[in-house]
């Protein structure tokens, strides 16, 4: 194996590991929220945020946490046949239908691009190029210059009304970093074919 | 292309991807999105994603990661030793006794948390090995601990039950009184059927022999039966303030994942390595999950606007054209097994919007529904060659219980969950009765 | 020649659906035939409300029937949709606002902006309060968790309610776990006919809006590809369906108010409800000064509610 190939699987795998634990101990985040919210509602006037932001912990918790669950592996897989094939034969299939899971993924994080672009008051055909210019803008022009190009920011359809480009753009990291992590996990199946130990 | 050809092409690809043993998520997702990229027309890239927004307003979505960390307190910090040894003592004398004190004892976890995980944990590390220490036939007990630990989704609290909740519309808390009662009749049952066996074969449960009965004095005896507190205190904390609505569903969920994390506290049992484990267990286990009921619901809806869903209700009703018994049964039927080979939570996602239209439209009670329902996720948690309490055993299991064995184990008591499912169906009142007194239906 | 089909989706449920839409696509399907079929789906079902305007924008769903605060849309109209406060006093308002004081032509005209087709504007229900407790008093309303549209909430924070975003289907549900103490989306007909008159207890007749302005909207690409015929059909189809919610309401409103008997009524006294309409008038003051097209529909609404007073009975009593 190329040693870059080495050098990216053990950056990544560092890298969504210490996302994934980070983004673990949200449990408590999404429990200090919800004991908030009734300890509110008990004692002083019910909060308007906390079920939403409760919400937004959750979608946070999974989403960031997915490669980490990837790297534990956690995910579950039907092994009717699977449980019984070698190492080998796993790594032979695994290597295969790991393109299927990034297919998906790489959709998902389509639509979560395309979704923010939205969200930021893009609402043309082409969010990819939106987002490349609001890079390019952000790069050569600073945040004034990437500013401009907002139009319409999306706020969600509720008394609060927080913006809902921070939790689209959490989205688009997780689902960025889930496609970093199958890549790497395609390497290592590689590594088992070749006979590589990491 | 016709509605019928959709609904089976996507099934049977869905079935093929997770044959290869993708994970399941990744095979499900990958079938919803390239279904929509073919078939769907203008917008069909961005249902995939839409399925993360519907899954973000799933707001009582928030139980499953605090009762799955709350059964991982449970078991990881081992409060529930007591309450092994307290059954011990207490049923040993009886003919397979450990082995009913083992049902009592999954009963009473069951009441403490909502998924069959924490029981399975703890019927694997704690009960198995002093029941065969004890002589215990290896199958009996192994299928007692799966069948036992099953329970935790049909006796509140019960993740499997919000699921179906949100997705039938239906509230909550009377979805869970209903299935206190079947649950503890499903428990009666598993006890009978150990009885009777034991009965029968002495040599399947000894007795606890005498000389270590006499160890455990009438004091010692008494002092263990306050080990039964804790889960109860547990189950009070969380299930009083949620019936008498002082808190919501998803508030209660963290009031019960906070008691459970303060009782291990207490009793010195959350050390560095618990701590750990739990929590970092809980991002596993819940990851899991939300990513298959992500991947579930984009499925779902690309099924549904692609017509799928219609070619199978007209199925059932117009051209079957069969009585709605008759058709209930047929779901009932297709479920189990569907089950038996699908990821239990993919399938509630996917096929119960399909069927709970159906069920309402032939003027069945869907909360009686969701206990028939949950009755019958119990079944395939447990049959292979798919099902989470299968993997589990398998991972747990001491070394001289064998895949063969774990599969036999389970033959009966499955008969015992079909035999409670049609009495449940024969008698409603069995599961109506209690939420009826309660919320004065 | 194919048959074209469109999907729909709907911010109601079921069971309010076979009410406010579902006659009226029967019946474009069945005159339509073969050219052109409609696939209805319900709130929630192929993506949630809140992703409404943006699935239709993108063609995920070629139409939409909605208000336009519930689907979100990014409107300057949007703060008009579903329940302004009090800027009308009955259902036939809202035809009236929209086809002779020219409330249609800003609709269209925001709406084309956005690439939308806002193919016509219907009236719904008045806006009332249901509840587990009585409300006799404004004090009553302090605290109470509400599940109410966003500007409704907006508006009735001031009188301490919380206003509360769910997703419509799980309203119930809400009340019932004790998410929500009670309800202010619609009048006493739906209370019935969706099922929450079974998990409140009371009603409140004081109203803050006498009629939900709800629209049919199509994805403008959609709507062009169209045969003019079609076109004319779907409007009719759409027109027909507002009759329909017009005699269904106001019928169902005073039946049921009468004749119901799952919950029990209650009102706040007159004078003391006039604080609530004058804190309208100063809200409709700070919507107007948000935008000139706001301000230009402010202003809209401001004439004909004059012209009403001046008309005299039966168009107002007071
Ligand atoms: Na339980
Ligand atoms: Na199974």
């Amino acid at each position: 194996m190329p040693r870059f190939l080495l050098a990216y699987i053990r950056w990544t795998d560092r890298f969504n590991r210490g996302v994934g634990r980070i983004a673990m101990y949200g449990i408590f985040l999404m429990m200090a929220i919800l004991l908030w919210s009734s300890v509110s509602k008990t004692f002083f006037t019910p909060s308007l945020w906390t079920l939403e932001m409760a919400q937004f912990a959750m979608v946070a918790y999974y989403i960031l946490g997915g490669p980490y669950s990837i790297q534990l592996g956690a995910n579950v897989r039907m092994d009717l046949f699977y449980g019984d094939w070698s190492p080998r034969r796993k790594a032979w299939f695994d290597a295969c239908t790991v393109f299927l899971l990034m297919f998906y993924i790489g959709v998902l994080l389509y639509g979560a691009l395309s979704s923010a672009a939205y969200s930021l008051g893009y609402f043309g055909d082409a969010p990819l190029a939106f987002h490349r210019d609001l890079l390019i803008a952000f790069v050569t022009g600073g945040p004034d210059a990437a500013g401009e190009m907002l139009g319409f920011l999306e706020r969600s359809p509720t008394a609060w009304r927080p913006y809902l480009w921070p939790i689209k753009a959490v989205m688009i990291v997780g689902f960025g970093l889930m496609l970093l992590q199958a890549l790497s996990e395609f390497l290592k199946d590689v590594a088992t074919l070749r006979g590589v130990t990491l | 292309m016709s509605y019928e050809m959709i609904a089976i092409l996507m099934f049977s690809t869905m079935m093929l991807m997770l044959v290869t043993g993708q994970r399941v998520f990744g095979a499900i997702g990958f079938v919803g999105v390239s279904a929509a990229m073919l078939l769907w027309g203008t917008g069909g890239s961005e249902i995939g994603f839409s399925a993360a927004m519907k899954l973000m307003n799933w707001y009582p979505l928030l139980t499953l990661p605090m009762f799955i960390f709350m059964g991982y307190v449970l078991s990881e910090s081992k409060i529930a030793d007591d309450l092994y040894r307290m059954f011990h003592v207490w049923m040993g004398p009886v003919r397979g006794g450990l082995a009913i004190g083992t049902i009592l004892l999954m009963v009473l976890i069951s009441a403490m948390n909502g998924l069959s995980v924490a029981g399975m944990a703890i019927g694997a590390t704690i009960a198995l090995p002093e029941l065969l220490k004890r002589g215990y036939d290896k199958r009996m007990v192994t299928g007692v601990i799966q069948a036992g630990s099953s329970l935790g989704i049909l006796v509140p609290p019960s993740v499997v039950l919000v699921l179906y909740a949100m997705i039938a519309r239906q509230p909550v808390g009377q979805l869970w009184l209903a299935g206190v009662f079947p649950g503890l009749m499903m428990a009666a049952l598993f006890i009978l059927y150990v009885v009777i066996r034991c009965r029968f074969q002495p040599q399947l449960g000894p007795v606890l022999p005498p000389e270590d009965r006499a160890l455990i004095t009438g004091a010692e005896k008494l002092r263990l039966l306050r080990a039964g507190i804790l889960p109860l205190v547990i189950f009070a904390v969380m299930m009083i303030p949620f019936i008498n609505g002082w808190t919501s569903l998803v508030e209660s969920a963290a009031v019960g994942a906070l008691a459970a994390f303060v009782a291990a506290v207490l009793k010195g049992r959350m050390t560095r390595e618990v701590f750990e484990n739990s929590v970092r267990n809980t991002l596993g286990i819940s990851c899991m999950f939300m990513w298959i009921i992500l991947a579930a619901l984009g499925f779902g809806a690309v099924f549904d606007g692609l017509g799928a869903v219609r070619a199978i209700e007209d199925l059932f009703t117009e051209r079957l054209a069969l009585s709605p018994w008759t058709i209930l049964i047929l779901m009932q039927l297709s479920f189990i097994v569907m089950g038996t080979f699908l990821d239990d939570t993919a399938m509630l996602v996917i096929v119960a919007p399909l069927y709970v239209p159906l069920v309402q439209a032939l003027g069945f009670d869907l909360i009686w529904y969701g206990v028939l329902y949950t009755i019958t996720t119990q079944i395939a948690y447990m049959t292979p060659p798919f099902g989470y309490n299968l993997f589990l055993m398998r991972a747990m299991a001491p070394p001289e219980i064998g895949l063969r064995d774990i599969y036999r184990s389970i033959v009966p008591f499955v008969m015992v969950m079909v035999l409670a499912l049609t009495l449940v169906m024969a008698f409603p009142d069995i599961a109506l009765w209690l939420p009826d007194h309660v919320y004065n239906k | 020649q194919s048959t074209i089909t469109w999907r729909m989706q709907t911010y109601a449920g079921a069971a309010l659906a076979e009410h406010v839409v579902k006659p009226a696509i029967d019946m474009f399907n069945k005159i339509a035939g073969d050219r052109m079929q409609i696939e209805l789906f319900y709130a929630d079902q192929l993506v949630p409300t809140s992703e409404l305007f943006r699935a239709m924008q993108r063609g995920t769903i070629d139409a939409v029937q909605s208000d336009d605060d519930s689907m979100a849309s990014p409107t300057e109209v949007t703060v008009f949709g579903g329940y302004f406060p009090f800027g009308s006093r009955y259902s036939l308002d809202v035809p009236v606002l929209f086809n002779q004081y020219g409330l249609d032509e800003i609709w269209k005209a925001e709406y084309e902006k956005v690439g939308v087709k806002h193919i016509s504007a219907g009236s719904w229900d008045p806006c009332h309060f249901a509840t587990k407790d009585p409300i006799n008093s404004l004090a009553d309303l302090e605290g109470k968790r509400v599940f109410t549209f966003p500007t409704a909430g907006r508006f009735l924070s001031q009188f301490g309610v919380v206003p509360v975003t769910l997703p419509w289907e799980d309203i119930e549900v809400a009340v019932q776990t004790g998410e929500l103490d009670g309800i202010a989306w619609s009048g006493i007909t739906e209370d019935y006919t969706v099922g929450w008159a079974d998990v409140t207890n009371y009603f409140l007749t004081n109203n803050i809006s006498g009629a939900w302005i709800g629209h049919f909207f199509a994805n403008m690409g959609r709507w062009e590809e169209l045969p003019e015929d079609l076109k004319a059909l779907l409007t009719v189809c759409m027109e027909q369906s507002h009759y329909y919610r017009q005699w269904w309401y106001w019928g169902g409103e005073a039946s049921l108010r009468v004749n119901g008997d799952k919950m029990k009524l209650t009102t706040i006294p007159d004078a003391e409800w006039q604080q609530v309409e004058d804190a309208a008038v100063k809200f409709w003051d700070e919507i107007a000064a948000e935008s000139e097209t706001k301000a230009k529909v402010v202003e809209i609404f401001r004439q004909y509610n004059a012209d009403m007073a001046k008309a005299g009975r039966p168009y107002r009593y007071s």
